[in-house]
């Protein structure tokens, strides 16, 4: 079974992705391989470009995955050239085939690209800069570059170019395969209001791949930007706006007709919700009237990093006598049972216990000031349960450890809230206010904004 | 350590050849409100009386298959089956939890009992019909007019999660180990990689039985399990005998589940009149032996039958109405049904620009054909691949 230590590191880790703060869900991502000569090294097997291109693959599924309304290109450094390999678009399948096609090309008279001459940060910034000139202000302009080389060969003054980049509020991320470079060090750094935390170097395959997963995470958005006008454009996605979107249901005709993105005979397909003009696939502009067509669901997918759910809190013996709770509320599962006396005189408890019960009697005298309060409740959030139950504050049902995991991890829902038309009717009374354990979130995000 | 690993290998030979079992969860809506209309047409009696059948037709085709059954009611989500924990004390002094909670509910074993049933089927029917009772006999009145089915399904979720861990505690370690090694992000690759590498031990899916409509207050809970749900490959089929949601559709079409509206199938309905959508209904059984039993295994093999036409509406935060057409704020994707009155966001509090031109859609812009148009003029292929380090961006791709 699991051990005790991973569950207990799983809830402390818990506790990162529950702090409420914006992120920039709208991204412009350009991927950069390197495929230049130091990528045929064999450090990683079988190859370095190899595994670049095995986990450029799966980013490109994760990516989407996460940021479902976001867009990417890839592009890869050859022979001291840049090559756009894929546009911008929103389409994974169209990223994943060009990624493979660089080994396998489509056209069989084209021969396979394999690692050659050098990379050039330069012209990979600049064509990264192009590439991102035209997006709208309201999305992030990220550029990652998997770089295997250490060295830039450039064609000018690289330092222009970054001052370039910072201007148009690019934000670089570098992963490195060989040492750190100070040249990707200061690219990171100016791009980053002066943080070099985007620039790292992976030590192995597996930090390669982790490193570059994490960037499948929306960005933070900078301390500031939000404050910032549209005009001063310095950092950060400025210019925040409301955007006119339509959620087309997807229609079956009994006759073929017509799309209006391809002028193509279909049947099936999604009716614009302005003009009714029939298209073949989502995301997309309506090719007629103009208007952003997206699914529902692609929005809906990102709610939890809008209302995170509450961090369970441990339970103490005491607690959990005074609840009287069985099983969990969740997955039904027998809780053990209260020993005697554990919580009341703390006889037969451990001495772990003794000291739960007594944090717990201090906690409710209320004699302490609320910066020990915190610490208190963090320690709660953080630590294992001593009765293996775990309290949703907001409903006080106790739930054991795996839904615990479960529900903060993939459900982002917690099954004791949403069972109780309090809830709801919360919801209904203040389209602010949200159920399901959040409110703090909810504050905390009008707060920081 | 050998004759153990002979023992499960010779297990594994068995159950490997067997079709997998496969865990059932029923979602009742047992909204009053909503089945009082349907009392002259289709009584809750003889739907769940079918409910049965099909529970015992799930549980004969493998001896391994499990069956659950939540209540989605007004007022909370209760478990029919399997039964539900045993009503709390209602003080903290410790005397009624001196008694062995371990203790299994006492009910009442009804003395008509049928001796021709197979026991486990009578089990389970008395199990449901006596919690149905008392939670619909109990129930006080309440003002709440929709079911909590998002209750309901997390509820569900959670009690699916945990089986499937329990079905297979050899894969459990691995997949908390890999998954806590890593950061946050990487736990959406690891859990597909292992759900689709892994013999599934258990395959699950939802069944819900809905009659109220109206979901929109409890839209983003709903997404948030119907996310979840495909994440672990659990099929959301839905039987909608009346009312309307919209997001009970969204659910199936995105996990993969079945979606059945018997009495409301447009087209056809209007075209034979009411009477007929009725009779549709009626036919419960055939929609439910037809269109539900197969697990998903068999589902592979079928062609099922599905709502090709999906309603992919949302809710707007504000007034929890289904909109098609909404407004989106570009930093929390909350969505609006009209203009904001201070242009600033309700959920985030970002000050919000409303673009100059509404009709300019600044999400996606059609990208390829300017950059063909481009290439001649500016884009020339560079021998040596040199920049210009002034070049302007958008005035041309310069290297090609
Ligand atoms: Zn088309
Ligand atoms: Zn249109
Ligand atoms: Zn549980
Ligand atoms: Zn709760
Ligand atoms: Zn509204
Ligand atoms: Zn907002």
């Amino acid at each position: 079974m699991r051990s005790y230590d991973s569950k207990a590191h799983r809830h402390t880790r818990l506790r990162q992705d529950t702090q409420p703060f914006q992120r920039g869900i709208i991204r412009h991502v350009v991927l950069i391989l390197d495929l230049s000569a130091a990528m045929a090294e064999k450090d990683m097997r079988p190859t370095r470009y190899l595994v670049t291109l095995k986990h450029a693959t799966t980013y490109v599924r994760e990516f989407f995955e996460q940021n479902p309304i976001s867009q990417l290109a890839v592009m890869v450094m050859h022979d001291g050239l840049c090559h756009l390999i894929s546009d911008l678009s929103g389409n994974p399948t169209h990223h994943i085939t060009a990624i493979q096609s660089l080994r396998n090309p489509v056209n069989p008279r084209e021969s396979p690209r394999e690692p050659k001459g050098n990379p050039s940060l330069q012209n990979a910034l600049e064509m990264a800069r192009a590439q991102l000139y035209h997006t709208p202000s309201h999305g992030t302009r990220e550029v990652i570059i998997i770089l295997g080389a250490l060295l830039s060969l450039d064609p000018g003054d690289i330092h222009k170019t970054i001052a370039a980049c910072a201007r148009d509020r690019l934000r670089v991320s570098i992963i490195g395969m060989s040492g750190r470079l100070k040249i990707c060090q200061e690219i990171c750094e100016r791009t980053n209001s002066g943080s070099d935390a985007s620039y790292n170097v992976a030590l192995d395959e597996p930090h390669l791949r982790d490193l570059l997963m994490s960037t499948t995470t929306p960005p933070a958005i900078r301390s500031g930007a939000t404050e910032g006008t549209a005009e001063d454009g310095a950092a950060g996605p400025v210019g925040a706006s409301l955007l006119c979107m339509g959620f087309p249901s997807r229609t079956i005709t009994d006759a073929p007709s017509l799309c209006a993105c391809h002028g193509t005979l279909s049947r099936g397909g999604y009716t614009c919700s302005r003009c009714k003009a029939k298209l073949c696939s989502l995301p997309a502009t309506c090719p007629a009237c103009g208007l952003t067509l997206i699914l529902s669901t692609h929005l809906a997918r990102s709610y939890h990093h809008l209302f995170p759910l509450r961090n369970w809190i441990a339970v103490t013996w005491k607690r959990a006598r005074e609840k009287g709770t069985v099983q969990c509320a969740g997955c039904l599962i027998k809780f053990p049972t209260i020993p005697m006396g554990a919580g009341v005189d703390d006889v037969g408890g451990s001495r772990r216990d003794k000291g739960k019960g007594r944090e717990d009697e201090v906690m409710e005298n209320g004699g302490e000031s609320q910066e020990e309060r915190e610490r208190d409740q963090l320690s709660k959030e953080l630590g294992a349960s001593e009765s293996s139950r775990y309290e949703c504050e907001a409903c006080e049902g106790h739930f054991c450890i795996d839904c615990d995991i479960f529900s903060h991890e993939q459900m982002h829902n917690c099954p004791g809230c949403l069972s109780k038309p309090a809830f709801s009717t919360v919801m209904e009374e203040d389209g602010n206010e949200l159920a399901n354990g959040t409110a703090n979130g909810m504050n905390g995000l009008n707060g920081a904004s | 350590m050998n004759a153990i690993d002979g023992t499960t290998s010779s297990f594994h030979v068995r159950s490997t050849d067997a079709p997998p079992p496969s865990l059932l969860v029923i979602v009742l809506d047992t909204n009053p409100y909503a089945w009082s209309l349907l009392a002259d047409t289709l009584p809750l009696q003889n739907v769940v009386a079918n409910l049965l059948v099909f529970i015992n037709a799930h549980l004969a085709i493998n001896h391994a298959n499990q069956v659950a059954v939540l209540a989605s009611h007004t007022h909370c989500v209760q478990w029919l089956y399997p039964p539900p924990p045993p009503p709390l004390p209602t003080d903290s002094t410790g005397d009624v939890l001196m008694t062995e909670p371990d203790q299994p509910d006492p009910t009442p074993h009804p003395p008509t009992d049928d001796a021709n049933k197979y026991r486990p089927f009578r089990l389970v029917e008395q199990q449901i019909l006596s919690n149905l009772r008392s939670l619909l006999t109990s129930s006080p009145p309440s003002s709440h007019t929709t079911a909590l089915i998002a209750g309901a399904l997390t509820t569900a979720m959670t009690y699916i999660s945990k089986a499937t861990l329990l079905a297979s505690p050899v894969a459990a370690p691995t997949h908390t180990h890999t998954t806590s090694s890593v950061l946050p992000t990487a736990d959406a690759i690891n859990a597909p990689a292992d759900a689709s590498t892994a013999h599934d031990p258990l395959s699950s899916r939802i069944l819900i039985v809905s009659v109220s409509g109206d979901l929109a207050a409890q839209y983003i809970p709903v997404m948030n399990t119907i996310f979840a749900a495909q994440r672990n490959r659990v099929p959301i089929d839905v039987l909608k005998l009346a009312g309307d949601t919209v997001f009970l559709q969204q659910a199936s079409d995105a996990t993969g589940g079945v979606y059945i509206a018997p009495g409301l199938e447009v087209g056809a309905g209007k075209k034979e009149g009411e009477d007929a959508a009725v009779v549709r209904a009626q036919g419960i059984l055939q929609y439910l032996m037809m269109g539900f039993l197969p697990d998903a295994a068999a589902r592979k093999w079928l062609v099922l039958p599905g709502a090709e036409e999906v309603d992919f509406r949302a809710a707007c935060f504000c007034h929890r109405k289904v909109v098609d057409i909404g407004w989106v704020c570009s930093v929390c994707l909350s969505i609006f049904c009209e203009p904001l009155p201070d242009a600033t966001c309700l959920t985030c509090g970002t000050y919000l620009a409303l673009p100059a031109n509404h009709n300019v859609a600044p999400a996606v812009v059609p990208r390829k054909k300017k950059k063909k148009k481009r290439l001649p003029d500016g884009g020339t292929p560079r021998p040596g691949g040199s920049t210009p380090a002034g070049s302007t961006p958008g005035g041309g791709t310069p290297m090609r």
